[in-house]
């Protein structure tokens, strides 16, 4: 897939930086939905990705003066939006307790490509998102860290609390729940259908 | 041949294996086709996988989208509302509240530019607590309303408990009035004759004002001369020239004249505010005298305390309570009899009769007239205390980092905060009694109180900040703003210090700086319960995520 390109508003961040609230229209309205849509994949209901899109932009007005302008906005954005997340996760302890730092118990195997490849091929993104809601905090988090916002491993190690190492652990954990998910939703609809 | 495992072939994707594995692996791919089917596969399902979380499948909620519209709008909105309504609210509470009173006053011949005479002496203020108390309770429940309105913020629009509040407010102003059976008699000479009763309160105005009969109900009296022989079962409100009182006051007197004689008797207080009083040796008052008087004599009996502030107190008869008196001279003759304590702070030493008789020696304390600005010990505890409350800030700032910032960001707009602190500065300490007053808002009037309390103690420290930051600019981290804070509260202290030599400016800077200060504490506050993002419509705005997989290849 190929990367939009995105021109960073720098002269309304520097306004909005000034405290100039026309400069704070233009940013709410260029990134509002990007956030409320990273919100929505990474948390459980529409009404706490609403909270917290609201929330992020309460600390991103906070936290403006401390933004390098040499860095990307976005990148910076989605970072503080991921913080945000992962704290309201992590408040609710979702499914914490699953999860280890185990590097051995991770599936060194070679799946069946062909049967994960029928598995793709047959599902919507509506699916897949719907597949998403039903991970646990820490998988959708890494999932949508990094196929959502592209964050690097670095930093989805950093929010995470992981060592970097572990990172691709999380994310392969990730993507065998979601298949589980989406295998176990057309074994319903199957089921259904019969 | 052994075939590459998952996770070696999804770090291959996303770029994390180093330079010499990757070439491994891409070699690896080039003859097995079985792990370039999954390694096409992985691909795919990253893709999928993005596809999937970008999808623009639902819209901005509209709570978000019209937040900033609302929020912009409700910038001008709201403040437009608050502005018009308080507004409404005051031409109501003047066109239904002062105008009829200072029509009347002017009528009688008294001028309506007293302002402050017309607010003690208007009827409400003295003998309406039983009557406001529905009024009372209506604010007491838009008070708990507001509340209610900022904690269910997220539930509420924009501005509307503010909106809310005022909105009652004018409302119950606007009610119609309840139907008032006073009667009132206007004249050169105006009287209620022997044998004559008045059922209610009756308001006299006139040069002359005489009460020979009975009035079950309160006086309102405002006349250059005003005798009372008859019978009052309720209070006497007067404000005249000359007030004598020879029959009898059931209820309290509260008067400011010049000369008013007590030769009668009144069954509960005075508060008096005169040139001369006297309790004559005939005269009885059951209950307290308070009193702002160039002179009071008791020589009759008093039932209770006196509290005075005047330049003589003279006691030839009998006081049943203590006696608290400021002054420049206190007599107390040999037929004086005080059962309290009696403490007199003045300029003269107490002159007591040894015939009087005390139930403890008098307790005199001497008026020291050094300037407080000539007293070294003056500017140590300056220092002190300006050490203290740039400690007391620090400690602050440090506990509400984010809070201290929005209240200096406040601070720095100036005209609404010192709006907004002239409406909490006032209006605070009114509606918190008020709740009080009305028992079930007591524990939100003791909260408001604590709050409004804080907010004054804030206000120098935060003006301080704004100072600091003009001065040496706009720090970001806490430390800085901290220093900033530091230095301007000093710089606020020391030209305090050196306004405060004039004691009229004084007051005006004090003023000032405890409106200022708190309607921003207040402005940040409020922003708080309902936060102001930012203005404008939002856009369509396309995405900048960059790639779907692939970070940087570590080298």
């Amino acid at each position: 897939m190929s990367a939009p390109v995105k021109i960073e508003p720098t002269e309304a961040i520097t306004r909005a930086k000034a405290g100039d609230g026309e400069a704070w229209s233009e940013l709410y309205g260029e990134y509002a939905p990007a956030i409320f849509r990273f919100c929505r994949r990474a948390l459980p209901t529409r009404e706490d990705a609403e909270d917290a899109t609201t929330e992020i932009f309460m600390k991103l007005r906070d936290k403006l003066v401390q933004y390098d302008q040499s860095r990307s906005f976005s990148a910076w954005l989605y970072k503080v939006a991921a913080n945000h997340c992962w704290d309201t996760l992590r408040r609710r302890k979702i499914r914490q307790d699953k999860e280890t730092e185990d590097v051995d118990s991770v599936p060194l195997e070679h799946p069946d490509a062909n049967q994960l490849d029928k598995l793709i091929e047959q599902r919507t993104s509506e699916e897949v998102r719907k597949a998403l809601d039903k991970l646990g905090g820490r998988a959708r988090m890494a999932l949508v860290m990094r196929y959502y916002s592209d964050m690097s491993y670095d930093e989805i190690a950093d929010e995470l609390g992981v060592r970097r190492a572990f990172v691709g652990v999380v994310l392969l954990r990730a993507r065998h729940e979601l298949r589980q998910a989406l295998e176990r939703t057309s074994a319903l609809a199957a089921g259904g259908a019969s | 041949m052994n075939h590459l495992d998952e996770m070696t072939c999804l770090l291959y994707l996303e770029r994390q294996l180093d330079r010499t594995r990757a070439q491994e692996v891409s070699a690896h791919t080039q003859d097995c086709a079985a792990c370039r089917t999954l390694m096409r596969a992985l691909e795919r399902e990253s893709r999928l996988l993005t596809r999937a979380m970008l999808e623009e499948e639902e819209p901005l909620p509209a709570r978000l989208a019209e937040f900033q519209e609302r929020a912009k709008r409700s910038l001008q909105w709201i403040w437009g509302v608050a502005f018009g309504l308080a507004a409404t609210g005051a031409y109501a509470l003047y066109t239904g509240y002062i105008e009829p009173w200072q029509q009347q006053l002017e009528q009688a011949g008294f001028g309506g530019t007293n302002m402050l005479s017309l607010l003690v002496f208007q009827g409400a203020f003295w003998k309406g607590w039983q009557s406001m108390i529905t009024l009372l309770e209506v604010i007491a429940l838009l008070t708990l309303a507001g509340f209610g309105a900022a904690l269910f913020r997220r539930r509420m629009r924009r501005g509307s408990a503010l909106a809310l509040v005022l909105a009652g407010f004018c409302t119950v102003l606007a009610l119609p009035q309840g139907v008032s059976a006073s009667e009132f008699r206007k004249g050169h000479s105006v009287e209620v004759r022997e044998g004559e009763t008045i059922k209610g309160d009756i308001f006299l105005f006139g040069d002359r004002v005489r009460i020979e009969g009975t009035v079950d109900g309160d006086v309102y009296a405002f006349s250059q001369d005003v005798n009372v022989n008859g019978h009052v079962t309720g209070d006497v409100i007067s404000f005249a020239h000359t007030l004598r009182i020879g029959g009898k006051v059931d209820g309290n007197i509260r008067v400011a004249l010049n000369t008013l004689t007590v030769t009668g008797s009144v069954s509960k207080n005075a508060l008096i505010f005169a040139d001369y009083a006297n309790l004559d040796s005939s005269g009885n008052i059951g209950g307290s005298i308070t009193a702002f008087a160039e002179s009071l004599n008791v020589d009759g009996k008093l039932g209770r305390d006196i509290l005075i502030y005047s330049k003589h107190l003279g006691v030839s008869g009998t006081v049943g309570g203590g006696i608290q008196a400021k002054g420049s001279t206190m007599s107390i003759g040999a037929t004086g009899e005080v059962d309290g304590p009696v403490r007199f702070e003045g300029e003269n030493v107490p002159d007591v009769s040894s015939g009087a008789k005390l139930a403890s020696p008098v307790q005199y304390t001497k008026w020291e007239h050094k300037s407080e600005y000539r007293s070294s010990h003056y500017y140590i505890w300056r220092v002190i205390w300006t050490a203290a409350l740039i400690l007391f800030g620090l400690v602050l700032f440090m506990l509400l980092p984010k809070f201290g910032r929005e209240t200096i960001s406040a601070a720095e707009q100036f005209g609404a905060p010192m709006g907004l602190g002239v409406l909490v500065f006032f209006g605070v300490p009114i509606a918190a009694v008020i709740a009080c007053i009305t028992v079930v808002g007591i524990p939100l009037g003791i909260l408001a109180l604590g709050i409004w309390f804080l907010a004054l103690c804030c206000a120098e420290l935060v003006v301080g900040a704004v100072v600091g930051t003009w001065i040496l600019g706009r720090g970001s981290s806490s430390w800085e703003i901290v220093g900033r804070m530091a230095l301007g509260f000093v710089l606020v202290r020391i030209g305090f210090t050196l306004l405060a030599q004039v004691h009229v400016l004084r007051s005006l800077g004090a003023l000032g700086i405890w409106m200022w200060g708190m309607g921003a504490v207040s402005l940040a506050l409020y922003r708080r319960f309902q936060p102001v993002i930012a203005p404008g419509m939002p856009s369509s705005p396309p995405l900048p995520p960059n790639t779907t997989v692939g970070g940087v290849q570590p080298a």
